[in-house]
């Protein structure tokens, strides 16, 4: 069951296409992510989806409500952590929770239970009684986390839910938002942070000037784009370049002291091994490790984007 | 129905205890609001030899006027500028609830500075007459002033000085044509129309007939006169504001 359905979205400003006919459905229960360099148009498209941005064509739906013709009842059923956007500074941590859950109408001793809750979980508890000004940059990003899900959404929305944060937030973050999944959350978040794409998302959108160029899960990007294996090996002594070079023509080589990394096209694999058991044959060489695997989910997006 | 209007009600309550915890204690809301015409009224009492009274009845009038009139302007840019106003948008609350979360705000803020003044007024032997045209009055002159700074907080700027700027280019000259420093009779012929359409006008002539009623229209065309400005002005900032919405975000 799709939870969110956006159809052939399109914003210009002036005369740059941010978004160009972008479309997308987000399943229940699944952690979407919209995947893409900077200006891909990623914080554009999250923008349009929560209501904030009025597209200049196509239409979005959360659970069914038209996100532009019913905001409020669709808002009501979301939660919204936007990259551009702050708790208020001058509050204390604990009233901001207080106005977002006052804005959701929420009863005051839910509000305060559930407050309680977010901030244990967030590791925020003991300094609820701060003002947001002196926070630091990654309690802040907890704060609006905690905000988001003061209202307890099924669905919630990120746009950059980590960037420019420290490890330690970042990965309370993160664990938050698999915790999230684990309890039935719909999660669509924007990220141009491959590594975390792949760890927390069940499909991924690839994004690029305004368009999805390419859509599954992380493992079928890489089966579907990455027909690549790299293959890493380190020897007992240093081999020369040239010996190399014989054995390895016309493929990717990268030699460091005593380690080669070839890639090569992962039908061509057989072949090649023939040759590095041939090259250890006649060289005695011995292998001291020995490394296969296929392209990583940046190898493929860095291979989509620089195509698009 | 009624429980979305409820909700509505309730969100326009929340936004406003916001608005009074964050706006009461800036700046420009105690410059603009309290010591500006604080320090006017100083430098015409000590030129005009006033009664105390009569003083008073000045203070209170302009007083309302600017403290009313104060937050409204600084709130959208200080929101934009904070980048708060877009966390308040991805919520489920609409443009208007936020806007007349700022305008109640705002009110209480008048009416707040208004009775403390009524109050020291008591304190000098100031009684007002009309108690009820009173405690109408100054709420629906509140009200009515700070949907007028409402209208020029849809300057589509994230500098709080300039929709602070904008007002005080429009506030000042109003307190010259409104009756309260000088009386209209003794205004210039081709300025009185423009006295006629500055909400001041009514506030300031309610408030000498509360108090001695000298007043030069009847009290209840003042009272009439303001809702109809606070409506007019309520619809303009609410078009105004809906349209450069989309520059702040």
């Amino acid at each position: 069951m799709n939870v969110v359905e956006a159809h052939d979205l399109v914003k210009r400003f002036g005369s740059v296409v941010a978004v160009d006919g972008v479309s997308f459905s987000v399943r229940k229960e699944e952690i979407y992510g919209i995947l893409g360099p900077n200006g891909a148009g990623k914080t554009t498209t999250i923008r349009i989806a929560i209501g904030i941005l009025k597209p200049d064509r196509g239409e979005v739906y959360i659970v069914g409500y038209n996100v532009h013709r019913e905001p409020i009842k669709a808002r009501s059923l979301i939660g919204v952590v936007p990259e551009v956007s702050n708790p208020y500074v001058d509050l204390t941590v604990w009233d901001n929770l207080m106005l977002v859950g006052g804005i959701y109408c929420l009863p005051k001793d839910m509000r305060i239970r559930r407050a309680r809750n977010l901030l244990e979980a967030l590791g925020l508890y003991n300094v609820r009684n701060r003002k947001v000004k002196f926070l630091s940059k990654g309690m802040r990003r907890r704060l609006l986390l905690a905000m988001a899900l003061i209202s307890d959404p099924d669905i919630l929305f990120l746009d950059e839910p980590t960037s420019g944060l420290d490890v330690f937030s970042a990965r309370v973050i993160r664990s938050m938002l698999l915790e999230l999944k684990k309890q039935g959350k719909t999660i669509m978040l924007t990220t141009h942070n491959i590594n975390e794409a792949g760890l927390l998302c069940d499909r991924v959108a690839i994004m690029n000037k305004g368009k999805i160029i390419a859509l599954g899960t992380p493992e079928e990007l890489k089966i579907k784009f990455g027909m690549y294996t790299r293959i890493s090996i380190c020897f007992n002594r240093e081999v020369s370049e040239r010996n190399l070079k014989e054995y390895f023509e016309g493929l990717d080589m990268i030699v460091r002291g005593r380690c080669v990394m070839i890639t090569c096209k992962t039908e061509d694999l057989n072949e090649v091994l023939d040759k590095i058991a041939m090259m250890i044959k006649y060289n005695k060489l011995r292998i001291r490790e020995l490394q296969a695997s296929g392209l990583s989910l940046e190898d493929v997006f860095v291979r989509l984007v620089k195509g698009s | 129905m009624t429980r979305s209007i409820g909700d509505s009600l309730r969100r326009v309550m929340i936004l406003c205890v916001k608005d009074m915890k964050l706006y009461y204690f800036k700046g420009p809301t105690i410059v603009m609001g309290l010591l500006m015409p604080l320090f006017l009224w100083l430098a015409f009492m000590i030129g005009a030899k006033l009664s105390l009274t009569r003083g008073l009845l000045l203070l209170i009038a302009i007083s309302a006027f600017f403290a009313a009139s104060s937050i409204t302007p600084i709130i959208m840019p200080w929101e934009t500028r904070q980048k708060t106003l877009e966390m308040l948008l991805s919520r489920p609350v609409t443009i208007s609830t936020i806007l007349f979360g700022t305008a109640l705000a705002s009110t209480l803020f008048g009416i707040f500075i208004s009775f403390i003044l009524v109050i020291i007024g008591l304190l000098f032997n100031a009684i007002p007459h009309n108690i009820v045209l009173l405690i109408l009055g100054v709420p629906i002159a509140s009200l009515c002033y700070s949907f007028m700074g409402l209208l020029f907080s849809a300057i589509p700027s994230d500098i709080p000085a300039d929709a602070v700027l904008l007002s005080t280019i429009v506030r000042l000259p109003l307190i010259f044509i409104s009756g309260v420093f000088i009386p209209i009779q003794r205004l210039p012929c081709y300025i009185r129309p423009l006295s006629y359409i500055s909400p001041l006008t009514y506030f300031s002539d309610l408030i000498y007939y509360v108090y001695d009623y000298s007043s030069l229209l009847n009290p209840l065309i003042d009272l009439l006169m303001l809702l109809i400005l606070s409506i007019i002005f309520m619809i303009l900032a609410l078009i105004a504001n809906k349209r450069t919405l989309i520059k702040r975000l």
